[in-house]
């Protein structure tokens, strides 16, 4: 199980490593996401210019993980790839955790990125308080990967299935997104750790679900056709 | 009984139901004091609120069974669940709004129990959208239980961190539904009939439903059928 997890997201990896695009795609629509957000908010400094910061920076992980998981999932497709990862012994859990896995390194790669450009497009500072940053928006990547991961499965084999991917996702991530704003703007405003710690609570409670969903489900969902 | 027979009793059951809710609503219950006319429609906003939540765990559960033991007539069920469940909810929303614009002042708050059910009108359009799409397929089955399952399981953080956004932030405008406290007698008999009068309708619109679905599910099943026979046929 653990080797067969660890080819899959290796291969993956590789194919990302020698050209794959799936990262700087990621990235560039980070950017944009973030820079148009800017032009429609015109945020000024101060609190509201956080709670802002915290909205966009979520924003641009909400579209760059539909992408993520899109391709990690869908690019199998590409020479029935897909059929011959499914005719390999591998257990289906398996491969549904390496490609979360996949999904989950663009999406933390690209985050990275994202939280650089909105503390300049923002006017915010580089200190400390980025660092408290990071489990909240990890834990919104992985709970997001968790549950596109499982979603794309689906749309990559529907005709048409682009238009779903958001249209589920989107409501069922509303949990995490609420509760990885407030954290968000929690932790850049530097308030006690007591409402930070709630939030993360209800981010770990999402990716514990939909962790827990996919690797159930991810069977049906690639099923035997 | 015929499946004929059960949906006429099941439609004249709701037929009589639905007539005395609405003599309740309109001449036997009191006006309401601080909310005068418009708090009647709490008599219909309820018990569709009610519908809308059974008829999304029902998607749930027949998803488990459908994945489970792999019958089509589990997916019927589902399916039929989650278009009539789509109406109920529908009518929340815009009953909802009707009253809460002479009441609160405004069509639309962000308050929890209205953000909740907004976010799983939304979950349950996806839902269909997707079968829309997977058409009438083994596949579409399979993804539409996924899916429903995955809602559902869904719906307790929603309801948590919507709660935990609203008390966090102030609300701007008191919340409390002032029909929650029916002092009168003649209030609760009203709700409590008029529950029973939409559950009625409920079961009667899916059991329409779910017979035409599974109608559908014979006649695509005798298509292939046929399509296979003629092909064996031109082949010998």
């Amino acid at each position: 199980m653990m080797a067969s997890f660890a080819a899959v997201l290796r291969k993956d990896l590789l194919l990302e490593v020698r050209g794959g695009q799936s990262t700087v795609a990621l990235g560039a629509l980070s950017l944009l996401v973030l820079v148009v957000l800017v032009f429609a908010f015109n945020p000024g400094g101060g609190e509201q210019g956080i709670e802002a910061a915290a909205g966009a920076l979520w924003v641009a992980l909400v579209f760059s993980g539909m992408l993520g998981a899109t391709r990690a999932v869908s690019g199998e497709g590409e020479n029935g790839c897909i059929r011959a990862l499914l005719m390999s012994p591998i257990d289906r859990a398996a491969l549904y955790a390496a490609k979360l896995a996949a999904a989950f390194i663009f999406m933390a790669v690209a985050e990275v990125g994202s939280i650089i450009l909105m503390v300049l497009f923002f006017n915010l500072e580089f200190d400390a308080r980025l660092m408290r940053l990071a489990p909240a928006v990890l834990l919104g990547a992985l709970g997001f990967a968790a549950l596109a991961t499982l979603l794309a499965g689906i749309s990559s084999r529907l005709r048409g299935g682009d238009l779903v991917l958001p249209l589920l996702a989107v409501p069922m991530f509303v949990p995490a997104l609420i509760a990885g704003v407030k954290a968000s703007a929690a932790a850049l405003a530097g308030t006690p750790i007591g409402e930070f710690a709630m939030w993360l609570k209800v981010l770990v409670a999402f990716d514990v679900m939909f962790i827990a969903a996919g690797y159930l489900l991810f069977e049906y969902v690639v099923g035997e056709d | 009984m015929t499946g004929r027979a059960i949906s006429l009793w099941l439609g004249l059951v709701t037929l009589a139901l639905m007539l005395a809710a609405l003599c309740m609503v309109f001449v036997y219950v009191p006006t309401e004091a601080d909310q005068g006319i418009v708090q009647r429609i709490f008599y219909f906003h309820v018990p569709c609120a009610w519908v809308a939540f059974a008829a999304f765990a029902l998607v749930a559960i027949a998803g488990i069974f459908y994945l489970w033991l792999g019958q089509q007539v589990w997916d019927d069920l589902g399916y039929a669940a989650a278009e009539s469940g789509m109406v109920f909810c529908t009518l929340v929303l815009v009953t909802g709004s009707i009253w809460a614009k002479p009441i609160w002042g405004a069509w639309w708050t962000w308050d929890s129990r209205l953000t909740t059910t907004l976010i799983l009108w939304l979950l349950y359009g996806g839902y269909l959208m997707l079968r829309a799409m997977a058409g009438d397929s083994e596949q579409g089955a399979r993804f539409g239980a996924v899916v429903g399952i995955v809602a559902a399981a869904d719906v307790p953080i929603v309801i948590v961190s919507v709660r935990l956004w609203r008390t966090i932030h102030p609300a701007v405008l008191v919340t409390r539904q002032g029909g929650h406290g029916l002092e009168d007698p003649r209030m609760v008999e009203t709700l409590l009939v008029s529950l029973a009068a939409f559950t009625a309708l409920f079961i009667w619109i899916l059991c329409l439903r779910f017979v035409t679905l599974r109608m559908h599910t014979r006649l695509v099943a005798l298509v292939r059928s046929l399509a296979l026979a003629e092909a064996a046929a031109h082949d010998s």
